[in-house]
């Protein structure tokens, strides 16, 4: 049976899906890329945030994703499809690797490490001759066939992973993310190995993270250290707070409704770090449940009977 | 007198809607699209591109505009803040060429945003020029590409014969570049024409843009103790401030920017420790060599960003009118034949009539034959000591005349 | 120039200014347990207050060293203001919340920033010199003007160790920080114990700003780059402790000028950011910190 709150959802992504199919115009296209994108790197930070910790790590992921993918596609001219998975797998790969010797810290202080090994890894890639260093890499081009329905593709990936996030948060595996952020001491003394529980969270989020950089990368066309500053943490991080923590579609909110305004109402340069910045603080001083807690206000409908975040 | 008021309204409805219609003198805008550094180091040339270029536009729309297949053409200008990164530039690229339309590039300054926004202009169709330094930007694979600048391989050869001729005791130099794509293809150039003048290279260095503490890297290049001292593309607001550093530890030899574009900026930053600087890109446009055209700019320039002209920001007039004298000859606003038409003509810019050329060095006629000029800072002055004209272009104007 | 000497005084120029600014962030955070990330806005806007006011005043005909004094006092000022605001409209209630906090502060940092490239614009001002000339110490050079600053910053590093350690204000603020709920039963007024250390926090990163003013090239955002050097300072050194941020911040510019000069700075960056990590993981109170 199906709820009636789920099959409005359904309904809402099968019109983005159309929206995009349907839609003219670069600038179109690769706004709704743009948004597709960030929702899915919203919805892969929320992931981490269930074992509660802030992942600022992920933009270092979003580069490991989109250099492998760039690097596939532009040096080994690798099929698309290969590439993908290719920055996905590093990105993944690399996270269990990391995070199995970052997780043993927590709170503020993963948070710091997590800070710390973004900017490692941005600056090894201004090092790095050939990825292109600080100028970047260019030409990398998603196949000519593709090239009329990229934006679909990219809403398609988008919901695909948005349904695997949400299934596994409601899974039980899900539920002993959420059990370890309460007391993970407790969660240990039931026999249940905490450490590479999270670690294992931390890979999945950095998977599709790792996708999110492989479909910017052929989006984009071109990539350099500099798309992967801490500030996509910080963006992200935005996004979350006024969409509202307490479910997955609060991450959805978020990063359409800030993404669009932020293109529409304000442009770029120093507006935009004007506009984040007073979201982040207005969503943290005014609105603690986001966007997503005022609509569950107005709609009783909406409301859920446990909802991971509370 | 309800009736007079009546007809009267009539007649300014009417006035109204025909001036509205659309008819053989209805004007379209034309956006002029510049992607710049506008804030850090090298903000200056930026700021001082956009306000050149808006002058070129200006002087043209009041002229009565760009007159095209039976229409006239106004030129807007828009420019955006690249920040010098490859991050910045693609934005800006995807903000003038997809949200913007612009289908005019008029300037972009920074090798590594102009060539993040070279693959999105050139599938798009639209025409860009640029003062990028890179070699790797024109040729026959971007034929919607050009250079209103001469780059390190006009520039370097002239500048650095002048300065052995004029200090033959130098053996050795220690290079510093910004680590990026302009600082690595002028850093090749530069090695080659030392070495091949019989000047070693002792080290070559790079930093970050944004670094704001020379105090280690000019430390290390001093411990060297090199003859000459050359710092690549280090915009006016670094390079002064390395030079400071170099005094500071007392190494006094010869300085070099190929480069260097303000001398202003870097005297007020750098002070006397920037005396005797040689400058590839500088040019004096208050003095005799400059023409008319540019001593008026340069006034104006001075008031509205605190500097006189450099040569890059130049780049944006130059550009502008030669866009205008394009679209005449092609008879067409439509930049693939804007493209055919420019290695053609021959037409005004600022240094008064130039043309494209370049072929044997890139493979096909895409540069601006401009004059190279090396200068230096004497007593608290820029003074231009040689402006040669390349010879292509005197064969050029020769050519037109006929 | 012998080599060690001048890497040496290298040193102690940058780590001057890592100092003062790293002092101010121990402070706050032992006082309130919050990360500000925000700190560096405070130093961006004392400086370029500065900035406008120096060249404003001489117009005016005021010679230079008063023009500095009065711009100095005027940087000053403007930055408390803000940071009373910012104290009394958002740090207050995140007080002891490390991620809220933190959060927070992000979010201010980069709308101030937005403003202050706004307000200010993008182009890098330079002010005039206020004392020139070279000073050559022990075969190491330096600038007198960086040389003051290293001066000042040291006593006011030996200040605020001393006051921390003797002064009533001192203890309030030691005891607040190690327990804050047992200083309050001993009758420390907790809610303005924080006000002042955060003022005082702030204070210093505005001194800093000030203090650098006149030497280097003033943009609308040089507080970031410092920021980050001023966490690393302080996470190595220990969250809270003045000793440990002093100590941070000569290591880590003993680190920059010494491994940029070997090496080159973006591997002496690098190297920092790796110690941060394996300091977190493996000490994470730091050198000096108690958690």
């Amino acid at each position: 049976m199906v709820s009636r709150s789920q099959a409005v959802v359904a309904a809402a992504g099968v019109c983005a899906l159309a929206g995009s199919f349907f839609s003219k115009g670069d600038f179109a296209s690769s706004l709704i890329i743009w948004v597709a994108v960030n929702v899915l790197m919203t919805a892969s930070f929320r992931f981490v945030l269930l074992i509660g910790e802030l992942n600022f790590a992920m933009a270092g992921f979003v580069g490991i994703g989109a250099y492998a993918a760039g690097m596939a596609t532009t040096m080994y001219k690798l099929p698309f499809a290969l590439s993908l998975l290719l920055g996905a797998a590093a990105a993944g790969l690399i996270s269990l690797v990391v995070g199995f010797v970052t997780l043993r810290a927590k709170g503020p202080y993963f948070l710091l490490i997590s800070f710390a090994f973004t900017e490692v890894l941005r600056l090894i890639y201004t090092r790095m001759d050939v990825i292109g260093g600080n100028s970047g890499m260019i030409g990398i081009f998603p196949p000519a066939y593709l090239a009329r329905f990229y934006p679909t593709l990219v809403v398609f990936i988008t919901i695909v992973f948005l349904f695997v996030l949400y299934r596994l948060e409601r899974s039980a595996f899900g539920k002993i993310l959420v059990a370890i952020r309460n007391n993970d001491e407790l969660v240990q003394t039931v026999g249940i190995d905490v450490h590479m529980t999270k670690v294992w969270c931390l890979g999945i989020a950095s998977f599709v993270t790792g996708v999110c950089g492989a479909l910017l990368a052929h989006a984009n066309n071109v990539i350099s250290p500099g798309d992967f500053s801490f500030l996509v943490a910080v963006y992200t991080l935005a996004y979350l707070k006024v969409g509202g923590e307490s479910h997955i579609l609060g991450a959805v909110l978020g990063a359409i409704v800030l993404t669009l305004l932020a293109q529409y109402a304000l442009g770029f340069g120093a507006y935009e770090h004007i506009f984040y910045g007073a979201a982040i603080v207005i969503g943290v001083l005014v609105l603690p449940d986001g966007l997503y807690g005022l609509l569950q206000r107005m709609l009783p409908g909406l409301r859920r009977p446990a909802s991971p975040g509370n | 007198m309800m009736r007079n008021f009546r007809n009267a309204l009539l007649v300014a409805i009417g006035a109204l809607a025909f001036g509205a219609a659309p008819g053989a003198n209805a004007q379209e805008t034309l956006k002029l699209g510049i992607s710049a550094p506008m804030s850090g180091a090298a903000a200056v040339w930026g700021l001082g591109m956009e306000w050149i270029s808006k002058q070129a536009a200006q002087s043209i729309n009041d002229a009565g505009g760009v007159k095209v297949g039976g229409k006239t053409y106004k030129f807007e200008v828009v420019a955006y803040d690249n920040k010098y990164n490859a991050a910045e530039g693609t934005k800006v690229a995807q903000t003038l060429l997809n949200r913007d339309d612009c289908r005019y590039i008029i300037g972009g300054i920074g090798t590594a945003p102009v060539q993040a926004m070279q693959s999105l202009s050139e599938r798009k169709g639209a025409i860009m020029f640029t003062t990028a330094w890179g070699m790797s930007i024109k040729g026959p694979k971007f034929p919607l590409t050009f250079t209103q600048i001469n780059t390190p391989y006009e520039v370097i050869p002239p500048l650095y014969s002048y300065i052995k001729k004029h200090n033959p005791s130098i053996k050795t130099v220690a290079i510093l570049n910004p680590n990026d794509a302009t600082g690595k293809e002028t850093e090749a150039v530069s090695r080659k024409i030392w070495e091949s003048i019989g000047v070693k290279v002792l080290s070559s260095d790079w930093y970050e843009r944004g670094t704001t503490e020379f105090q280690s890297i000019a430390a290390k290049m001093v411990g060297q103790k090199p003859d000459v001292i050359d710092l690549g593309v280090a915009p006016p607001g670094d390079s002064g401030v390395i030079f400071k550093e170099y005094k500071v530890l007392g190494w006094n030899g010869v300085k070099v920017v190929p480069a260097g574009t303000s001398a202003e900026s870097m005297m007020k930053i750098g002070g006397d420790a920037v005396e005797g600087v040689y400058m590839g890109l500088s040019a004096d446009f208050d003095g005799a060599q400059a023409t008319p055209v540019q001593r008026k700019l340069n006034v104006g320039m001075k008031a509205a960003v605190g500097e006189p002209i450099n040569v890059i920001q130049i780049g944006g007039y130059d550009a502008v009118m030669a866009l205008k004298a394009a679209m005449e000859a092609a008879n067409s606003v439509e930049p693939k034949a804007i493209a055919a038409v420019l290695p053609n003509i021959v037409f005004d810019t600022s240094y008064g009539k130039t043309a494209f050329g370049g072929k044997d060095s890139y493979g096909s006629a895409q540069h601006m034959l401009v004059p190279a000029i090396v200068s230096q800072v004497k007593g608290g002055k820029l003074v231009e000591l040689e402006r040669l004209i390349p010879e292509e272009l005197t064969k050029r104007l020769a050519a037109a005349k006929k | 120039m012998d080599i060690y000497v001048q890497l040496l005084v290298n040193s102690l120029q940058i780590g001057a200014v890592y100092v003062l600014f790293s002092l101010g962030l121990t402070l706050i955070f032992g006082v309130m347990r919050i990360v500000n990330f925000a700190h560096g806005e405070f130093f961006s806007l004392a400086a370029l207050l500065i900035a406008v006011a120096v060249p404003w005043l001489v117009d005016f005909g005021a010679p230079l060293p008063l023009a500095y004094g009065l711009a100095f006092v005027g940087g000053l000022c403007g930055v408390m203001i803000l940071g009373r605001i910012l104290y009394e409209f958002a740090f207050r209630r995140f007080q002891r919340d490390m991620i809220g906090s933190f959060v927070l502060s992000v979010g201010l940092a980069l709308l101030m920033q937005g403003l202050f490239i706004e307000i200010f614009t993008g182009a890098s001002r330079k002010l005039p010199t206020l004392i020139d000339g070279t000073v050559r110490i022990l075969g190491g050079a330096l600038t007198t003007q960086r040389l003051v600053l290293c001066v000042i910053a040291l006593l006011v590093a030996v200040a605020m160790y001393w006051a921390i350690a003797s002064t009533r204000l001192g203890k309030a603020l030691r005891a607040v920080s190690e327990d804050h709920e047992a200083a309050m039963l001993q009758g420390i007024p907790y809610r303005r114990i924080a006000m002042t250390g955060f003022l005082l926090g702030t204070l210093l990163a505005a001194v800093a700003g000030a203090l650098l003013a006149p030497v280097v090239v003033i943009g609308p955002v040089i507080g970031s780059a410092y920021l980050i050097k001023g966490f690393i300072a302080v996470v190595i050194g220990g969250l809270g402790s003045i000793p440990g941020a002093i100590i941070g911040s000569i290591l880590i510019a003993v680190i920059e000028s010494v491994g940029g000069y070997y090496f080159d700075p973006s591997l002496a960056t690098i190297a920092m950011f790796v110690i941060v990590m394996v300091v977190l993981l493996v000490r994470p109170a730091g050198i000096m910190g108690n958690g």
